[in-house]
């Protein structure tokens, strides 16, 4: 089912529209559209399709029929992809040991992940069931790479707006081409991320950064859940998909979650800087705001920062996958 | 929930960082939550990077705030989470009776950590059997898990979250050989190494937590 728009008609202003040119359906107006999403979300009707364009799942000035043969051809590859390891039997399985360590993580984390979602409530349901499999085809799409806690809680947002498992998957992998690098085992892709968050609280707050330096803060662990699963587990769960979709689609910095981590701790330094935090008080405070943090403001503030920022906040983010 | 208050911190006489380690679904976050809200959740979220809770007791006569770090049991995130070990006076490791595998990695892995980054040579240490509610499925025999604890010089019990077995007793029997062990106490004054908040402001309202 497709949701686009002619571009005759007119936009609504404070929502999003896709607008395709009649003649090839090519999208008309993507900057408008990120812009758009960027500032007010995307309504939930068209976030299937939006998130395809946002994620880079459709090139960009692609035509309808291009993207209708896409959709097609991501169907049959993953079915594909999903029966190397459905094909598998016991005996091939017992002599793959990283194989079932996988499987073993993918099925306690499945069983665990947004089990108060409706999509995923029940015991044995098809979310549950369509979870695990894109998970583990991921696994034999990317061996390099596997199973790491984490990754649960960012595939599970994607099928919820996909409806799909085929879509979902090609939408996790998408995912993955940009986050990988935070999930392989030395940990490179978050030591970035967390010395480019000090960078930017350095730039902009320099005294918070100073206080942060003197109680020996600056690994900035205290923000490695909110950067290993962009805030999954800090807002709720439609908050988390409009906070997505922003940094997806923010022109002005491919990063700007990191901007809401320095967002949240702009937002919070009184509190850090009154009561004299230690590593360990910092930490305690981060996980005591999970669920308390409002999503708006922090938006704000966090393209604020970009703006601040400016061209020295560019090059903190410059190195960065 | 409550704010906390000052007034309820004067009354502490120590305040003790417990770590809990173990393989990841082994029932780390659950022995926490049971302990510390007498609650189970059988879908409660895998743990990024570390998660805790605290709880007051009362031992000995003495008032003793715990702060109990319950870490990810994910190999990847091992740098991290062994950044949690400092100024841990007790340390429980985790294992699951149905699953032999996260008792051998409790030698060859968490122990091992443990030697490397745990910055307290006095501190206690427990193993924990945990899932003893498993019945047919257990795997992991009391003297198996026993006998691991003696050799590596550590309390051992075992315990269910689920079924409330024991996490209690465990606790405490850990905090009883901490108050025991004098060294661990020189730097465990009331408020060392805790938050003392009225209340938690953000920039834009004002949060009322139990942030203690």
């Amino acid at each position: 089912m497709f949701f686009y728009y002619f571009s005759a008609v007119p936009l609504p202003v404070g929502s999003v529209c896709l607008s395709v040119c009649p003649a090839e359906g090519r999208l008309v107006g993507e900057n408008a559209l990120r812009d758009r999403v960027c500032l007010s979300g995307c309504v939930p009707e068209l976030r299937r399709e939006v998130w395809k364009h946002l994620l880079g799942l459709y090139p960009r000035g692609s035509t309808a029929a291009e993207r209708a043969a896409l959709a097609q051809k991501w169907q049959s590859d993953y079915r594909t992809l999903r029966q190397q390891w459905q094909s598998m039997v016991p005996a091939q399985e017992a002599r793959c040991g990283s194989w079932r360590c996988h499987r073993t993580a993918v099925d306690k984390d499945v069983r665990r992940t947004d089990r108060g979602h409706a999509f995923f409530s029940r015991e044995g349901s098809a979310g549950l069931r369509a979870l695990r499999n894109v998970l583990l085809t991921h696994v034999v799409y990317d061996r390099d790479l596997g199973y790491c806690q984490g990754m649960s809680d960012l595939a599970a947002p994607l099928l919820v707006v996909m409806r799909d498992e085929a879509e979902a998957f090609w939408a996790f992998a998408a995912l993955m081409e940009r986050l990988g690098c935070n999930f392989h085992t030395d940990l490179q892709g978050m030591t970035l991320q967390l010395g480019a968050l000090r960078q930017l609280v350095q730039l902009v707050d320099p005294p918070l950064h100073a206080y942060l330096e003197r109680r020996d803060c600056l690994s900035y662990y205290f923000a490695f859940r909110w950067l290993l699963i962009l805030f999954k587990r800090e807002f709720k769960f439609d908050e988390v998909l409009s906070l997505w979709e922003a940094c997806w689609a923010c022109r002005r910095t491919r990063h700007l979650h990191l901007y809401l981590a320095a967002a949240v701790l702009v937002h919070h330094r009184r509190v850090i800087l009154s009561s004299d935090l230690d590593f360990d008080g910092l930490l305690r405070l981060s996980i005591a705001l999970a669920g308390r943090l409002e999503l708006q403001p922090l938006l704000e503030t966090a393209e604020a920062l970009v703006g601040y920022a400016g061209e020295a906040g560019r090059e903190v983010t410059a190195g960065l996958p | 929930m409550a704010v906390e208050l000052q007034a309820t911190d004067s009354v502490i006489d120590f305040t003790i960082k417990i770590l809990l380690l173990g393989d990841s679904g082994v029932g780390k976050t659950s022995l926490l939550t049971r302990f510390a809200h007498d609650s189970f959740d059988e879908k409660v979220a895998s743990t990024i990077g570390v998660d805790f809770a605290v709880k007051k007791l009362s031992v000995y006569d003495k008032r003793v705030k715990l702060t109990v770090w319950d870490t990810a049991g994910q190999e990847k995130f091992r740098t991290l989470t062994s950044t949690f070990y400092r100024g841990a006076k007790g340390i429980i490791l985790v294992y699951d009776v149905s699953r032999p595998d996260t008792l051998r990695h409790l030698e060859e892995q968490w122990m091992r950590e443990l030697e490397l980054y745990g910055t307290e040579a006095d501190a206690v240490r427990m193993v924990v059997a945990n899932k003893v509610d498993v019945g047919d499925a257990r795997r992991v025999s009391w003297h198996e898990g026993s006998d691991f604890a003696r050799r590596h010089g550590c309390l051992f019990v075992e315990t269910s979250a689920k079924t409330n077995i024991a996490v209690a007793n465990a606790f405490e029997e850990l905090v009883l050989k901490i108050l025991e062990t004098p060294s661990l106490l020189e730097d465990a004054g009331a408020h060392s190494g805790t938050v003392r908040l009225d209340s938690l402001q953000s920039g834009y309202g004002v949060y009322d937590y139990c942030y203690c």
